[in-house]
């Protein structure tokens, strides 16, 4: 019997659990970011909100480090880290970063998803870290869910079912 | 939380006079644009905290469609009409002045009069508050999605930047003869342009 972990918005978790599922539903804009060591069997899940902290919200950042992109994939690896983790064995796999305006008025000044995506990719590459895949962009909300028991994670959009990413 | 601290009963009040009066004119209104009687129900207003307003459309997975707007001016923010899918399904069948259960499928034509629906209140409501406190505004054209709760709401989370804030949440319920469906609209002004408009509203009736 799986125990569903469900995320809300800029929260992460990181589980040894092999009874885990951790998910997180309706991404929008937002990004679900997944680490997965296999050797060690731990995995982890952020959802990021925004790229990065704007100025002003410092006290916030400290409040809340996964709700940023930036700051959030280095709380996650620093969790997974203390879980056991190796950082050279770590998978990365994420998905999000929808554009869900596609008004023309709108599309490109509020494109959060965009933004998302590219501060993760950048973060990484910082951290010296590739990402094994991803399914992001578009239009279309999506669920994530990491199975801690396989190493397993999958997306679903709306009207579609589960497939694995 | 800062924009708690915005609101006090005062403030509420005149909020929820002018939704009352927006959401009116906005079914007057929409009433002309489909050439049938709709009308509006007392919309109800509250303030709620952004996290819980998915939960009251239903699950964060579910489907729902969203009617966007963001307006500019002397108070900015946004507006979202959010509802769940099947009931989009029969506020489409109202506003279409068609069977019920007609609508199977949201396609070009339901997106649109669901669009100029969230529209034409996100409008009216601007209006009053315009009327009563002095204020100009710029609404954007409606932006209409079909997806989860949770990517929905991600477009206003998004904007807001916070996730410890407040959404005023108007909940309105259409009616068209015996049939009728409710509708919720979260509306994120930005609060502290609010509150100085108030403020100078209660000045300027104080100096009359």
């Amino acid at each position: 019997m799986n125990n569903l972990i469900s995320l809300g918005l800029g929260e992460q978790a990181v589980s040894r659990n092999l009874q885990d599922v951790l998910v997180v539903y309706g991404l929008g804009s937002c990004l679900g970011i997944c680490m997965i060591d296999p050797q060690a069997r731990v995995a982890g899940l952020l959802h990021a909100v925004l790229p990065e902290r704007s100025n002003g919200l410092e006290a916030d950042s400290a409040a809340h480090p996964s709700k940023y992109v930036d700051r959030g994939i280095q709380s996650l690896l620093a969790e997974m880290l203390k879980e056991g983790a190796i950082k050279s064995r770590i998978i990365i796999r994420m998905a999000g970063g929808a554009n869900m305006l596609i008004s023309p008025a709108m599309t490109s000044a509020f494109d959060i998803g965009t933004r998302n995506i590219e501060k993760a990719r950048e973060t990484l590459r910082q951290l010296n870290m590739k990402i094994a895949a991803e399914e992001v962009g578009g239009h279309k909300g999506r669920t994530v869910r990491v199975y801690v028991a396989d190493n397993r994670v999958t997306v679903k959009l709306v009207g579609e079912k589960e497939h694995d990413l | 939380m800062q924009d708690m601290a915005v609101f006090d009963e005062d403030l509420l009040n005149m909020l929820k006079t002018i939704t009352d009066e927006g959401f009116r004119n906005a079914a007057e209104g929409f009433s002309v644009m489909v050439g049938h009687k709709i009308e509006v129900g007392n919309p109800n207003l509250e303030l709620v905290p952004l996290l819980t307003i998915s939960s009251m459309v239903g699950g964060i997975e579910d489907d729902a469609v969203g009617v966007y707007l963001r307006f500019e001016g002397d108070m900015p923010g946004q507006i979202m009409m959010v509802i769940p899918y099947q009931k989009a399904l029969e506020l489409s069948d109202l506003l279409m002045g068609i069977t019920p259960g007609s609508t199977q499928t949201l396609g070009m034509m339901e997106r649109s009069a669901l669009g100029e629906l969230g529209n034409l209140c996100g409008s009216f409501f601007l209006n009053s508050i315009a009327k009563t406190v002095g204020a100009s505004f710029r609404p954007s054209p409606p932006a209409v999605m079909v997806d989860m709760v949770g990517a929905i709401l991600d477009v206003v989370v998004a904007t807001v930047g916070g996730v410890s804030e407040h959404v005023l949440l108007v909940h309105a319920n259409f009616r068209e003869g015996t049939r009728s469906v409710e509708t919720d609209f979260w509306v994120i002004p930005d609060m502290k342009a609010l509150r100085d408009l108030a403020l100078k509203k209660r000045s300027d009736e104080q100096s009359d």
